[in-house]
């Protein structure tokens, strides 16, 4: 069979299925339409929904009419926000939960197979499950809308606001239910599925938007807080609101390399590609289980975004002051005339150029993951080249080795990463400080010994030493380095630390940018150990590629020996 | 590639392995069409593996197996648009009712509009004689209406190529005879029923083919007569009882080849005797015409199940 008659063959008849944006044909979304619409269990749901609801709508605005003695137009507003944190409980927690515990048990009951074998198309499927397991929620939220509507008819929120604020809620919603349903694909137990897609919305809402304060702005897009930012103002008495767009002038807005664009807009690009590339994750796995969760194309393509946004979101806000964590601290505090004096302290830019080498460090680690071929995806990539005569992988084939992907990220990491510390540094707030050119190689060779290393570990030598060198080196030296600091061996541990690649961001920061405040002893030692470590690292990782290369060779011979592939590889 | 004139289902150098076990070991089989074939062997024999590879839920580790002349590998959608697979002790889901499930499964591959559907469940309920219990929720059926439900789904896109693991298993006496006699009908109609279990003599009574599995490799395949000569046990277990004169036949058995292990039991005599079909008929025959008024005649405790028990003694051994 040739390759073209194959792919053919695999694609379902497209006239026997309606298209799978006709969402309402959907077998799977009607399957579930009709098991979770029951009328007698749905019925104490919308009672119960509208309880609530009801109950804030009349208790917020009689309060705001009987007690603060608000217009009606300004009292008529006040349940919104209620309104929205409740609508919010029901769609994304609640939602979201349904999305990942039902997944799982579709997989704990065994009934998912059929689903696997039924021949609709596997993008058919990820919609089915996307909008039909949390069908309850959507109606739950939908009973409570009549209060909303209401609320801003009688409010007069502009229409424009509304649909913003709904449009964007909705595309939150669409997104944390990906998030439950990849939770529900890949984590086997159902009970950590659902806990897993919890974590990831409460860390979302509570210790992610955190990162903003440390220069990493763009991950607030992933919440729905930014547009709700914009659209305070209009949904808060109107008495409130000039306050409140005074305070909005101080908040970052949504700068993309000083492309002003509405707060709306940038989030719903931002959700967007996040969006697609959960769809992606999920209809790989739907063609074929065994896939990996993104192509080496597209997980280099994604953290070539992340890196785009990261930047551009970051580096319009340098010049204001905006991006610098005193600042927020400042307004946080409620100082928010920021008096002419100020000026960001020191260890600041340190900081933030090493979070920003974390974060590019860990999503080239969690890219790694997704795209690295374990021996027997290569093994079984061999035969299957030799059983269709060819010679050799596609270099963007599942088999195929993820080294050059994973070599191109480490470069656009380190370049951006570079990139952020440049422009932070020789801002004006540092006058006649500057980033050298060699940072640039320092930040190449963390990604080289921490990215690579790690990379050629997992693929030569498997989960099991990589689990291992996750303990060994990359926690046990932070655990026991972090006891010794504080028992005051500060020399032993900036030498413990900096064994793992976790931390060496954080030192090459520390050796690069200029640093005032650390004692002389930690001053001395801090590059002494970076550059040690490093040049260990990076005889491992010669080791390393060496284990690999022969790795690889290895499996081409076995897969040779069984007389099953031509060898041409290596 | 499109179906030629080769088998329906098509198994070469099969392997399976998870992690350091060999569940399946280069198995090759050819299936030909319109026929009931059975894979039998003890738990672990490799079966449900082979299925889950063939109905297209799992990759081997190497080997090429075709359905319907679709290579399941490479021609996925194709060869799941033709087949239908029950897997062992078949999943129901607890939120829906009889005919919701099935209707979900017929939306699923496309027959047609609502009203066709239903009409569809309904012939399909009917050939598993479950339409009474087309409003009860799955979760109430029995374990045995459980799996004629799931054969009912399985029916429901009318494949030319059936997988059924265990379908007997969990289905009262009367149930496996109505099993029996769909499946066969099915054959009849031109599928192919691929059936497995660890029962040798169910599968005896409804496979024109059987294939017997141990360790994951194919002990012996063919007719059941070619299948219990290959593995050289040919002894069944046969019960006579007479109108009268026990003493005369008791004579007669002990008197004639391939009869051994001759016992009396009230009006029974068991006896064991080493031959095929026609040669069990001829038995009977020779009997007859030496003038024994025989009643009954039948094969009890058929020593297909000996065989079974062997393999796995042997496995137990080992």
């Amino acid at each position: 069979m040739t390759g073209t008659q194959a792919n053919a063959a695999n694609e379902p008849d497209p006239k026997a299925w309606p298209p799978a944006w006709k969402i309402w044909a959907n077998p799977i979304f009607r399957r579930y339409c009709r098991s979770r619409l029951r009328p007698r269990g749905l019925s104490v749901w919308i009672l119960l929904s509208l309880l609530i609801s009801g109950f804030l709508f009349f208790m917020f605005r009689q309060a705001s009419l009987r007690f603060e003695r608000m217009d009606l137009v300004d009292a008529e507003r006040t349940p919104l926000i209620a309104l929205l944190i409740f609508q919010g409980i029901i769609l994304f927690l609640l939602g979201t939960g349904q999305v990942a515990g039902g997944m799982t048990a579709e997989s704990d009951e065994g009934v998912l197979d059929y689903q696997r074998l039924a021949p609709m198309s596997p993008l058919a499927k990820v919609l089915g499950y996307l909008f039909g397991l949390p069908i309850r929620e959507y109606v739950l939220v939908l009973v409570t809308m009549p209060f909303s509507l209401w609320s801003l008819w009688r409010g007069e929120v502009p229409l424009n606001i509304a649909l913003q604020l709904y449009g964007i809620f909705f595309t939150a919603g669409v997104m944390y239910h990906l998030t439950g349903l990849l939770a529900g694909t890949v984590v086997k137990n159902k009970r950590w599925a659902f806990l897993a897609s919890m974590g990831v919305i409460f860390l979302l809402y509570t210790v992610i938007p955190q990162m903003a304060k440390f220069g990493l702005v763009y991950f607030k897009y992933v919440t729905i807080m930014p547009v709700f930012e914009e659209c305070y103002p209009h949904l808060i008495p109107r008495d409130a609101q000039a306050a409140a767009e005074t305070l909005q002038r101080i908040l970052p807005s949504a700068k993309f390399f000083n492309l002003d664009f509405p707060q709306v807009v940038f989030t719903l690009l931002s959700q967007g590609v996040l969006i697609v590339t959960m769809m992606v994750m999920l209809w790989r796995r739907w063609r074929r289980s065994e896939s990996h969760l993104l192509g080496k194309a597209w997980a280099t393509v994604f953290f070539g975004w992340v890196q785009l946004v990261l930047l551009g979101n970051a580096l319009p806000l340098i010049e204001s002051g905006a991006l610098f964590p005193s600042r927020g601290f400042n307004s946080f505090l409620g100082r928010f005339r920021i008096r002419g004096s100020w000026q960001p302290e020191p260890w600041e830019p340190v900081i933030m150029v090493g979070c920003y080498g974390v974060v590019t460090l860990a999503i080239l680690w969690v890219m790694m993951l997704m795209v690295s071929p374990n021996a027997e995806t290569r093994l079984r990539g061999w035969r299957r080249v030799r059983k269709l005569g060819q010679r050799r992988f596609s270099l963007i084939a599942d088999p195929a080795t993820a080294f050059p992907w994973m070599l191109l990220m480490a470069g656009m990491g380190s370049a951006g990463w570079f990139v952020f510390a440049r422009e932070l540094v020789e801002s004006r707030w540092f006058a006649g400080q500057e980033v050298p050119t060699m940072a640039l190689g320092a930040f190449a060779l963390v990604m080289a010994t921490g990215g690579l290393g790690f990379h050629a570990l997992l693929e030569g030598r498997g989960p099991r030493a990589s689990g291992m060198a996750v303990i060994f080196i990359g926690v046990v030296p932070i655990m026991v380095g972090s006891v010794l600091g504080t028992m005051g061996f500060s020399v032993v541990a900036t030498w413990l630390l900096a064994i793992s690649p976790v931390m060496a961001p954080m030192y090459a920061s520390g050796v690069m940018m200029p640093m005032t405040d650390a004692g002389a002893d930690i001053m001395r030692s801090l590059p002494r150990a970076f550059w040690f470590w490093q040049l260990v690292g990076i005889i491992m990782l010669a080791r390393l590629m060496h284990g690999l290369r022969q790795s690889l060779r290895t499996i081409a011979k076995q897969a040779d020996e069984e007389g099953k592939v031509l060898p041409d590889e290596s | 590639m499109s179906a030629g004139t080769e088998g329906a289902i098509e198994i070469r150098d099969l392997r399976v392995d998870y992690g350091d076990f060999v569940a399946v070991n280069e198995v090759s089989l050819s299936i030909p069409r319109g026929v009931v074939y059975g894979l039998v062997g003890p738990n672990g024999a490799g079966k449900t593996s082979t299925f889950k590879v063939l109905a297209t839920l799992m990759e081997p580790t190497y080997g090429e197996v075709t359905v319907a002349g679709h290579d399941v590998l490479e021609a996925t959608s194709a060869a799941r648009r033709i087949m239908g697979y029950m897997p062992d002790m078949a999943p129901v889901p607890s939120d829906l009712k009889v005919w919701e499930f099935l209707d979900f499964h017929a939306d699923t591959h496309a027959i047609g509009d609502a009203a066709t559907r239903q009409v569809r469940v309904a012939e399909c309920l009917d050939k598993v004689h479950l339409s009474d219990k087309r409003g009860a929720w799955c979760r109430a059926l029995s374990r045995g209406q459980t799996q004629r439900l799931v054969l009912a789904k399985t029916l429901l896109h009318r494949p030319q190529v059936l997988i059924l693991d265990e379908p007997a298993s969990g289905l009262d006496p009367l149930s496996r005879r109505e099993l029996r006699m769909t499946l066969q009908q099915l054959a009849k109609d031109g599928a192919t029923v691929l059936v497995s279990s660890h029962i040798l003599s169910e599968l005896a009574e409804m496979c024109s083919l059987l294939c017997v599995m141990n360790q994951g490799r194919i002990l012996s395949s063919g007719t059941a007569d070619e299948v219990r000569r290959e593995l050289g046990r040919s002894d069944r277990m046969l019960c006579v009882t007479m109108v009268e004169n026990q003493d005369g036949l008791l004579t007669w058995l002990a008197a004639h080849d391939g009869v051994h292990d001759v016992e009396r039991d009230g009006t029974e005599v068991r006896f064991g005797f080493k031959g095929d079909n026609s040669g069990q008929a001829d038995l009977l025959a020779d009997m007859v015409g030496a003038g024994l008024r025989v009643k009954t005649f039948e094969e009890r405790g058929s020593s297909f199940e000996q065989i079974l028990v062997e393999v796995a003694e042997g496995n137990r051994e080992q």
